[in-house]
């Protein structure tokens, strides 16, 4: 029933390219109903902790490959996509790139022709500027399902500065300089829709649900599809990425995807724990050695201690801990839970800068 | 974190500053802009709860002072209300009608002088809303304004047709307007408005998450065209509920395209089980939209009040049938009901409206209202202090928000239906003349009708009398006669009980409402769909509705419903039942012509369950006065 007047938001575009200032009714409506042609309502893993399990995404070519915030959702081997016209896919995710937080997926099935941005195209246009007007789509608060439209609002680039969020104790992934909006467009499951112009041409990709580490206020911001961030490759050596890049390379399947966990190495505080060898799928958080002199012995830790609580959240596994830990910057502190013998103990573990020589594993 | 979805009740948090921008949006210059809400402005009104206790926003809807606001507004305010407009005045006001599911209540404002005039908004028609379309949301958000004037915010409509889950059965959001204006506790119940000024919406909730219960960008409006479906019930004082279709219909998923919906359960003693649906058809519309989705099927449903009667069109194997089916209630049954409790506690919830859920991809499914802070509402005291001026106004009766304007809205649809003919002489035996097609015949047939007052057995007064002859044939009804078997209430067979609906005509048209009693009551509007004449194929039913107003009336063991034409409240047609679940005598009046200076219907059809019982055309009536 929604699939109707595609000919009449042709005749919409060339009456806003041709007469901009002419009196419409309905100004934003044919941009509306052409931008969410392009957009894709995403399902996958959350539902927990606040963490919704639906977000949005971005169509970047006809085949459908989608461009979508590297959140959560992602993780889940059942991700799902509604497009406009309410056909149901599902898809998978090729690449992820944390530096710039965002992530390419692909419809799981052969799909050709879709409606999607040219993402090259746009990436090569100048930037938004503060005070220019904007246009947010999104599946926020999970209101749209199948060929229901996704969320407009609208906005104004209130300000471009580099981006300081966090949720909860972990910062935010990009850093880079972004588009601070106005609206309030950052709600639950809004992350990976695009932020337009008035004209309906792609400037960034909405952001997550942070809070400002500076003002501890939410914040509203788009990453720009310009953003680039610097990637450390294995051997060492750190590259330049830009987004476009990393679109052109990830839907022509060859993208160097970067190790999430080397990149991010670096970025955690130094606690001085060795865990013991993680030698099956989820082993025990089992301390094997505690550096001398690191935070973690200044904490009284010892071997054999048993990491039970990270910061109130169970950490059944190696795994688990390290990425969690990987997310607590220097100077930051955490909780731990441990068992030791028999009893469970409370310790407070303040994380130090990392060494110059590699301290945990 | 914890209330999300929240209602907006008050709570006066941090201020988010409205995002409107200072620029005019494309299309519409700023003066444009100014002078729209100039124009609208004053018809906003500031409600108070008497006491100072809480408040949100109304808007006007006419001159006489109707106002639409929320449920959830007026709940804590109690049946008595004070309401300030932009020019600074303050007045009284009385609850008129609710819609609980809807989340809508009308109330009244008094004028400060008999038959003063009030500013008032113009309806739009929210059906041509669009994302993506400029609006305006006016109301007294943290009620900041304390001389009156709304606080106006400005933005886009960022959806359509959305779906927000009710809190049990209550305040459930359907067809609903989505935008980002800021809407902020003390908004509620306010005003939408499109460019042109027109009203399109009423605001009233919003989704919130994290972020407090403050305008977190996503706010939605109750359509303003679901509330006209209802704007006969509200006016006329009723505690109205909203529609089930009595069977439960879920979507198969379908990768290639739109779902299809089916129907995977259904209530025996639903009016939808009795045309015909079965397990596993296919819905493929329902009030003339096409439904593809759960969110699309609750959106049309949603919009109408219980007992209307709409056209589904559905698939049953590989064919395609429409219907006309009469919709259940969302709560179980509100009016009149024994077994609900009349303390104001919410009626239970209808298993069979809240199962049919979409499965794992639903909108909204995290939110829930704030729950309502409980009062005993709306039979329930009246607010301390001294009794509001407006409290001679309102009257309480178990299923009715407020009795008193019950009363007047039949008053003047009974006035309106006197106009086309005073029976008042005409009172007694009363003998028609004619024809009838019969359908089983498809034959013309001499028939006479004879409604008269004969001589009871015990020799103390008179008893009424119904026959019937067609050709040969004669059918006699004693309508009230003790203990008889329903069949014989419904003869003649096949016509679900004609001889008792031509009893309670002849009752309705000599003794008006009074030959009712205290059992007949105005029940808003309805649409009622008159059968083509005979021989004419059916057209798709929706294009034979004529909206109706309707009067609920019960005498004896009949219950019955009358409609009245809205345009000029001539009587168009009524049913008969014996219960509330069976399927009724349906009669068609039609043809209206002067007799005597009094008109009447000329032809009546006769319709039961999926059949065409007869269609009578008079050529003679012979009406007597009754002896003195």
């Amino acid at each position: 029933m929604e699939i109707r007047t595609h000919k009449l938001f042709g005749i919409g575009c060339l009456l806003l390219v041709i007469a901009p200032t002419a009196p419409a009714q309905q100004p934003f409506t044919s941009v509306a109903e052409e931008v969410n042609r392009k957009v894709v309502k995403l399902f996958g893993a959350g539902g927990f902790k606040g963490l919704p399990s639906y977000g949005s995404g971005i169509l970047i070519s006809p085949k459908g490959h989608i461009l979508t915030c590297n959140n959560h959702i992602l993780s889940s081997t059942d991700l799902r996509v509604h497009l406009y016209d309410g056909r149901f896919y599902h898809a998978k995710v090729l690449f992820r790139e944390p530096e710039l937080d965002v992530a390419v997926c692909k419809i799981d099935d052969e799909v050709d022709s879709l409606p999607h941005f040219d993402f090259a195209k746009s990436a090569a246009q100048p930037m938004a500027e503060v005070g220019d007007w904007l246009l947010a789509f999104s599946n926020c608060f999970h209101i749209a399902t199948r060929d229901e439209p996704m969320t407009v609002q609208r906005g104004v680039v209130a300000a471009m500065a580099e981006l300081r969020g966090r949720r909860g104790v972990f910062d935010a992934a990009f850093s880079g300089e972004v588009y601070f909006i106005d609206g309030i467009v950052c709600n639950p499951g809004a992350a990976g829709g695009p932020v337009t112009n008035r004209k309906g041409e792609l400037l960034g990709v909405l952001g997550r649900e942070l809070k400002s580490t500076q003002t501890d206020t939410w914040i509203n911001y788009a990453i720009p599809i310009q953003a680039k961030a610097d990637i450390q490759r294995e051997e060492g050596k750190t590259v330049k990425i830009d987004m476009a890049a990393f679109v052109k390379e990830s839907i022509e399947g060859k993208y160097r995807q970067s190790d999430p966990n080397k990149a991010k190495k670096d970025k955690g505080g130094y606690h001085g724990i060795i865990l013991v060898a993680n030698a099956v799928g989820a082993t025990p958080p089992y301390v094997e050695e505690i550096m001398p002199g690191s935070p973690a012995a200044q904490a009284g830790l010892r071997p054999d201690d048993l990491v039970v609580y990270l910061d109130g959240e169970l950490v059944p596994s190696i795994r688990l801990f390290r990425d969690v830990m990987r997310q607590v910057g220097p100077g930051q502190e955490v909780t731990l839970e441990i068992q030791r013998v028999n009893r469970l103990l409370t310790v407070k573990l303040k994380l130090g800068d990392q060494p110059k020589e590699k301290a945990s594993k | 974190m914890r209330k999300r979805y929240a209602l907006l009740s008050l709570f006066l948090g941090s201020l988010v500053a409205a995002t409107a921008s200072a620029q005019p949006g494309p299309g519409l210059t700023e003066k444009e802009r100014i002078a729209v809400v100039q124009k609208v402005k004053p018809s906003v009104v500031a409600i108070f709860a008497r006491g100072g206790q809480g408040g949100g926003t109304g808007v006007l809807i006419s001159d006489d002072g109707y106002a639409l606001t929320n449920f959830h507004v007026v709940q804590p305010t109690g049946p008595t209300m004070q309401c300030g407009l932009p020019d600074g005045v303050f007045y009284d006001a009385v609850l008129v009608g609710l819609d609980k599911v809807g989340d809508v209540a009308l109330i009244k404002l008094l004028p400060k002088k008999e038959g003063a005039k009030f500013p008032f908004a113009v309806m739009g028609d929210s059906d041509l809303v669009r994302e993506g379309d400029w609006s305006l949301a006016m109301g007294n958000p943290f009620l900041l304004a304390t001389d009156f004037t709304p606080t106006i915010t400005f933005g886009l409509v960022s959806g359509v047709h959305r779906y927000q889950y009710p809190e049990g059965t209550l305040l459930e959001y359907t067809d609903c307007i989505q935008v980002d204006a800021s809407i902020n506790p003390g908004n509620s119940g306010g005003p939408l408005f499109n460019m042109k000024g027109e009203l399109i919406g009423i605001n009233g909730r919003g989704s919130f998450d994290k972020r407090g219960r403050i305008n977190s960008g996503v706010g939605y409006a109750i359509s303003i065209n679901q509330i006209k479906n209802f704007m006969g019930h509200l006016k006329g004082g009723l505690d109205s509920d909203h529609a089930s279709l009595g069977a439960l219909i879920a979507s198969e998923t379908q990768k290639t395209g739109l779902g299809k919906m089916f129907v995977t359960s259904i209530l025996e003693d639903s009016d939808v089980a009795r045309r015909g649906l079965q397990l596993e058809d296919e819905l493929v519309s329902f009030a003339g939209r096409h439904i593809s989705s759960v969110n699309h099927y609750k959106n049309v449903l949603g919009i109408y009040p219980r007992g209307w009667r709409m056209p589904v069109v559905y698939r049953h194997e590989q064919t395609r049938k429409e219907i006309l089916v009469r919709l259940m209630g969302a709560q179980r049954k509100v009016i009149d009901d024994p077994t609900q409790p009349k303390d104001g506690a919410p009626p239970k919830d209808n298993p069979y409206k809240d199962k049919d859920k979409p499965s794992k991809e639903k909108p909204g499914k995290d939110g829930k209202p704030i729950p309502i802070p409980k009062g005993p509402f709306p039979q329930g005291p009246m607010p301390k202090g001294p009794p509001s001026p407006a409290a001679k106004f309102f009257e309480a009766k178990p299923g009715f928000a407020n009795f008193y304007f019950n009363k007047l809205e039949r008053e003047r649809l009974m006035a309106g239906f006197k106009q086309h003919g005073d029976f008042t002489a005409v009172d007694g035996n009363w003998m028609l003349d004619g024809t009838i097609r019969l359908k089983k015949l498809r034959t013309e047939s001499k028939a006479r009708i004879e409604i008269v007052d004969e001589k009871a057995e015990d020799g103390k007064g008179t008893k009424p009398i119904v026959k019937l002859r067609i050709d040969e044939f004669p059918y006699f009804l004693e309508p009230f006669k003790e203990k008889q078997e329903p069949g014989v209430l419904k003869l003649p067979e096949t016509s679900g009980g004609l001889l008792s609906a031509l009893y309670l005509y002849h009752r309705l048209m000599t003794q008006g409402d009074k030959g009712f009693g205290k059992d007949f009551v105005y029940g808003g509007y309805e649409p009622f769909y008159p059968p083509p004449q005979d021989g004419k194929t059916m057209p798709n039913l929706g294009s034979l509705r004529v909206d109706c107003e309707v009067a609920n009336s019960k005498l004896g063991p009949y219950l019955v419903k009358w409609f009245f034409d809205r345009t000029d409240s001539k009587l168009v047609g009524f049913e008969v039942r014996l219960e509330e679940n069976e399927d009724p005598c349906e009669v068609y009046l039609s043809d209206y012509r002067p007799v005597d200076g009094r008109l009447l219907p000329h032809r009546l059809q006769v319709m039961y369950g999926d059949g065409h019982y007869g269609t009578f055309n008079f050529t003679s009536f012979n009406l007597q006065g009754a002896p003195k």
